[in-house]
């Protein structure tokens, strides 16, 4: 995806988050450009876990780049498994993806402004992690589509058999009484989804931050909810995630 | 923490794919520009959401570029 870098580039830091201490045995993976390893750095006391990037990808290309599809999709996944790797021993307040620092003291200048919400935020996620949820309607369970004679007609067939786009809702009564549910297990909610909120069948969805010995409780109550669902709907629930719909907006990272 | 999964409470899940489709939510939700919602529409039919449709196409070239050693979500039951 990124251009190979030389050894003349100019490289800039990209952040993928912070840390209150550092595991015992060093981090070895490969940063968001998939060239670059991912280092840690102590800036005021807190571990910034970063990788050096060249600046013409990340810095001024960056909105560029993110237009291009290939590239942001690499990237993003990149720069999920490299805060995933990190997420594993330590707790992480993760930065915005695309977080870049000219140097290490633009960087230390930074985390020094917001030292005292990083450290409120850190408290927020502790030994927590976020969980997607999304309810869809339930496909129809024929799926052969009839014999037909033109392309259009193809295509009109398999969109009859898809569920209606926005026809359905749950009724306000399930879904409170769902909410109210997880409202009981999850310290924080959050809006969620703006890549997947086109989905088809796509009736709600939200981010949960929730303690780790909620976690079977909240599968508990996703199980329950599927039982009385079975008919029309289905949950979907993806996570442990890094939380980083939780990382205050004051405190951003970036 | 574990490696983040797909938990499908019930039985008609058929797209493992999904779950690339929310490394990028979760990834980008908290702010990046992301393009709108673009709709391809064919013979009058919408065919597909084109953001997941060219995200699940592209994530086969990423992930011919990606060293698939770890982090990649997978499918929990």
């Amino acid at each position: 995806m990124a251009t190979r870098l030389n050894s003349t580039d100019r490289r800039v830091l990209y952040l993928y988050g912070v840390t209150q201490s550092q595991p015992a045995k060093p981090i070895v993976h490969v940063g968001v450009d998939l060239q670059s390893p991912v280092e840690v750095i102590e800036c005021q006391g807190v571990m910034c876990w970063l990788s050096r990037v060249s600046a013409e990808d990340f810095e001024n290309s960056l909105t560029r780049n993110m237009e291009n599809l290939e590239w942001l999709t690499t990237a993003s996944v990149a720069h999920q498994r490299a805060i995933q790797a990190i997420a594993q021993h330590v707790d992480i307040l993760p930065a915005r993806f695309g977080t870049v620092f000219r140097d290490e003291r633009s960087l230390t200048a930074h985390i020094q402004k917001q030292l005292k919400q990083i450290s409120r935020d850190f408290k927020r996620v502790k030994d927590a992690d976020e969980w997607g949820i999304k309810i869809f309607e339930t496909a129809p369970t024929t799926t052969s589509v009839p014999k037909v004679s033109s392309g259009k007609e193809y295509l009109m067939a398999k969109a009859a058999l898809l569920p209606k786009n926005k026809s359905a809702q749950i009724p306000a009564e399930e879904l409170s009484e769902f909410q109210d549910e997880l409202s009981g297990i999850a310290d924080e909610s959050a809006p969620a989804g703006r890549i997947s909120s086109g989905q088809r069948g796509l009736l709600f969805q939200t981010s949960l931050l929730v303690k780790r010995a909620h976690r079977q409780h909240l599968e508990s109550v996703l199980k329950k909810f599927s039982r009385k669902w079975s008919e029309t709907r289905r949950i979907e629930c993806t996570g442990p995630w890094p939380p980083y719909s939780f990382v205050s907006q004051d405190s951003k990272l970036q | 923490m574990s490696t983040p999964g797909t938990l499908v409470f019930s039985d008609t899940n058929d797209d493992d794919q999904l779950s690339l489709v929310d490394i990028l939510d979760h990834v980008l939700n908290q702010g990046v520009i992301v393009r709108g919602n673009l709709v391809i529409s064919l013979a009058g039919v919408d065919l597909v959401y084109i953001g997941l449709d060219v995200i699940l196409t592209s994530v086969e070239t990423a992930m011919r570029h990606i060293n698939a050693t770890s982090g990649l979500p997978g499918k929990a039951s």
